[in-house]
């Protein structure tokens, strides 16, 4: 099992690094780049959605990407601690979770007391096994 | 039959995500009296649904001043984000400048 985990403060401009580290922790999986490309999209609309809706104007907290990958399946959890905030911002979140919804093989949205948590699965199909770890 | 200099030309470039809605929606948004224009995406690298808004509000506008309109993609990933969102058809795109340039030059 290799797994990444980042943690950010929740802000527009900590998405791009989180986004590249799942690339990055991608790559040592034998993906191939289009799958990459599907996964970093649906993993980007999950923390775009974390920071625009988790938090109010005055109110920052972290976000949090989890990645777990066996031989065959991924899991992609993007975590927050804040409360949904309705935003009146011109937005195209609405479509960022029916995109989140067309790639991933499951998504699961979790709205707890502590936070809401997107979990999505991906199957893999990769070229070998992988040998690395990632922590 | 116009010729391409009366195309004007908004170019955005980079990774156009949630840190960028603001300028985004600024530069695709603001008022123009051209009468065709190209909106030059060849240089994006990335895209998250924050230019989905921003390609509606570009779209409405062009409609109420009567302007034509072609949005020019080359990055694979943006395409695919378009057609995940089941928009594909909701926006004149075309993957190569001149076939934009012809649909924007054509009566």
């Amino acid at each position: 099992m290799s797994e990444l985990r980042v943690s950010r403060k929740a802000n527009g401009e900590n998405v791009r690094p989180i986004r590249q580290a799942l690339r990055a922790f991608l790559h040592t999986l034998d993906v191939d780049d289009t799958k990459i490309d599907d996964i970093v999209t649906a993993a980007g609309e999950a923390l775009a959605n974390a920071i625009e809706h988790a938090y109010g104007p005055t109110q920052r907290g972290e976000v949090e990407l989890h990645a777990r990958a066996g031989p065959l399946r991924l899991t992609v959890d993007v975590s927050d601690t804040g409360r949904f905030v309705e935003r009146s911002r011109r937005s195209g979140r609405g479509y960022g979770l029916r995109i989140v919804d067309a790639i991933a093989d499951e998504v699961e949205i979790d709205h707890g007391s502590h936070g809401t948590r997107i979990r999505m699965g991906f199957a893999l199909s990769r070229q070998s096994p992988s040998l690395h770890a990632v922590e | 039959m116009m010729d391409q200099s009366s195309v004007q030309i908004i170019a955005l470039a980079g990774e156009l995500d949630v840190s960028r809605g603001d300028e985004v929606m600024e530069r695709l948004s603001a008022p123009t009296t051209a009468k065709s224009i190209l909106l030059d995406l060849s240089e994006v690298t990335y895209a998250d649904s924050t230019v989905i808004a921003a390609l509606f509000a570009f779209r409405e506008q062009a409609e109420r001043e009567r302007q034509r309109i072609a949005v020019l993609i080359e990055s694979p990933q943006l395409v695919r984000l378009l057609q995940y969102a089941g928009l594909q058809e909701a926006f004149p795109i075309f993957l190569e400048r001149s076939e934009a340039l012809s649909h924007l030059v054509s009566t």
